[in-house]
């Protein structure tokens, strides 16, 4: 589904990426993992097409497209979905009104027919309520007033609504106490758990991958991946920690 | 017509600074164009229909609207429209329908001046549009009465021209006077306005949104002076300018020393569509007062770039999240329309602009 050749990226002409090489096939749940400022979140954002992070080596092809020819809404529709790790507010814009801009410009690039309002909010609820959000939210601007774990949980609520193919996950679990942590692992699964689906989940502590075991765990460290492994390796990080197994 | 102009003060007094002269007479000695359509809302009550300052009686309904002599006051602009206007006067405790005024103009200049005088606890509603070419110069004289309430709602609709208003209020005690004026055609213009706080407990909020594009040039300069304890006052204010336009946004609050209690707000706040656009913006305090609340706010910047990234990451194109973003940023200045009808004709002119200034 995902394939990165050699990648290279830069952030105003400092290299973050030096040459990263990763495969993710359909029904895989893969975990990039690593101490700060290895690149993980640098990796998410030049997935999703953040303006700013230039690849300057290197191939990214998704389902056999070019990635990196696309623009970022583009990506969205060909089922890429990107989790904040930080989800940004925006005052003025309701949740309802986003999501449902989002899903039909989405539906418009596939040709398929947009959904009403009344179908729209039916959907939403239905999603909302999985993730034990309260309805009501959706009716609130974006992200704005939401606590950590809310905005960590509306990204779940939106992922569920756009269903995506391939979901980067980038650090969906900071923020959350034990009992959202099971929720918004619940809903990963429940998404994305699924033979045509795959997930990258970015993630700095192994607490998420008690409840979504990841097929594949791989240790990025200096702008490359320098271990891959099991599920086990998960363990073995947070039990020895980085400086020994990234070196 | 370029006598017109010579009359007005320069730019280099400070309340004119900003004031573009030269659009104003460039404005009228435009060619003349043909009437517009004009288009009222589906609104019970009074309908005025003004083609180049001249009420056309056939496509008016009055109701309790007059038409006579108005006197003028002695501000630069103010006092060009005396002459024939129109009248609101209501008796206390009376209520009536919206007055809708469509003001169309085809060239050259207009001027004509207006009174709304409501008495105890009256309430009323006027929605103002402007259409056409030209100069259109208004004066519009409020009085409003002890526990009287005025909602007010302008926009400024002419492709090219000028449109200058020239207002004057007096809010007694415990009245309200909410005024919103959207600016989103491609002429100039200059909301001028000299608002004075006459009662105890008496509440202003008056504000808008004006949308500029190419060399578009549109502002508004507005003194609220409180003259009696307990008054509040809210300017909101947003402009959006894009290309080589300009906004240039002054509100100023003047507080009298036994004037004490008094709440004032002020935002103003601009955005800027290309970094060759410029908006001006001068927040204002005199407070001559020691228990009041005076909170200023004003802000310039571009679209939240984060915010656009999490959108178009969502899958909603480039453009549509600016317009998004941009609907979202002017949305507070519209939202104290009461009227839904009219509030919703607002946003629809709002995006209007929003959709071809962003193509």
């Amino acid at each position: 589904m995902l394939r990165i050749e050699n990648l290279h990226a830069e952030i105003d002409g400092k290299p973050i990426l030096k040459g990263l090489t990763l495969s993710v096939n359909a029904g895989e749940i893969h975990a990039i993992m690593g101490p700060n400022g290895a690149g993980k979140s640098t990796l998410g954002y030049v997935l999703g097409g953040r303006p700013g992070y230039e690849v300057t080596e290197g191939s990214i092809t998704f389902d056999g497209q070019d990635l990196l020819e696309l623009e970022p809404h583009e990506r969205a529709a060909a089922g890429v979905f990107l989790g904040f790790q930080y989800p940004v507010e925006i005052p003025g814009v309701s949740n309802v009104q986003f999501l449902r801009e989002s899903l039909n410009a989405q539906r418009a690039v596939r040709s398929e027919k947009p959904l009403s309002g009344g179908e729209f909010l039916k959907l939403a609820r239905e999603e909302a309520k999985k993730l034990d959000m309260d309805a009501e939210m959706l009716k609130r601007p974006v992200n704005v007033g939401f606590s950590g774990g809310e905005k960590k949980r509306n990204e779940m609520v939106q992922m569920g609504i756009i269903d995506p193919k391939f979901a980067i996950l980038d650090e969906t679990d900071s923020g959350l106490d034990i009992d959202a942590l099971r929720i918004v692992g619940d809903g990963i699964n429940r998404i994305m758990r699924q033979p045509t689906k795959a997930v990258l989940l970015i993630t700095h502590y192994q607490r998420l991958l008690d409840y979504v075991k990841p097929d594949f765990v791989h240790v990025l460290a200096d702008g490359r991946i320098t271990r891959s492994g099991g599920a086990e390796l998960a363990h073995q990080l947070e039990r020895e920690g980085y400086a020994e197994i990234a070196a | 017509m370029s006598d017109a102009v010579l009359d007005l003060p320069s730019a280099r007094e400070e309340a004119w600074r900003w004031a573009d002269l030269g659009g104003l007479a460039a404005a009228a000695a435009l060619a003349p164009v043909a009437a517009p359509e004009a288009e009222f809302l589906d609104l019970l009550g009074a309908k005025l229909l003004f083609v180049d300052g001249v009420l056309d009686e056939a496509r008016s309904d009055l109701h309790r609207v007059t038409v006579g002599a108005l006197a003028a006051d002695d501000h630069a602009l103010g006092r060009r429209a005396a002459g024939t206007g129109w009248s609101l006067h209501l008796d206390a405790q009376a209520v009536t329908d919206p007055v809708q005024i469509v003001h169309v103009a085809t060239g050259r200049q207009n001027h004509v001046p207006s009174e709304i005088v409501l008495a105890e606890d009256a309430a009323a509603e006027v929605v103002e549009t402007f259409v056409g070419a030209g100069w259109q110069n208004r004066f519009t004289r409020t009085r409003l009465g002890k526990g009287a309430r005025l909602m007010r709602s302008v926009r400024l609709l002419q492709p090219a021209g000028f449109v200058s208003l020239r207002e004057a209020a007096e809010i007694g005690e415990a009245a309200s006077l909410v005024a919103v004026f959207l600016g989103a055609g491609g002429q100039g213009s200059r909301i001028d306005a000299q608002l004075t706080m006459a009662g105890d407990g008496a509440f202003v909020e008056y504000g808008g949104t004006l949308l500029t594009s190419a060399e578009q040039r549109q502002e508004c300069a507005v003194r609220v002076n409180h003259a009696k304890p307990n008054g509040a006052s809210r300017q909101v204010w947003r402009a959006v300018a894009a290309d080589r336009s300009q906004v240039s946004l002054a509100a100023a609050v003047e507080v009298a020393r036994h004037a004490q209690k008094t709440d004032g707000e002020q935002s103003l706040r601009g955005l800027l569509l290309d970094r060759t656009a410029t908006v001006n913006l001068k927040p204002e305090l005199e407070i001559f007062a020691d228990d009041v609340k005076c909170a200023h706010g004003a802000t310039v910047g571009e679209l939240d770039q984060r915010a656009m990234f999490y959108m178009q990451s969502r899958g909603i194109p480039r453009a549509r999240a600016e317009a998004i973003l941009t609907r979202a940023f002017v949305a507070d200045a519209l939202e104290r329309i009461g009227d839904e009808t009219v509030r919703a004709a607002f946003e629809a002119d709002a995006d209007a602009w929003l959709e071809a200034a962003l193509d």
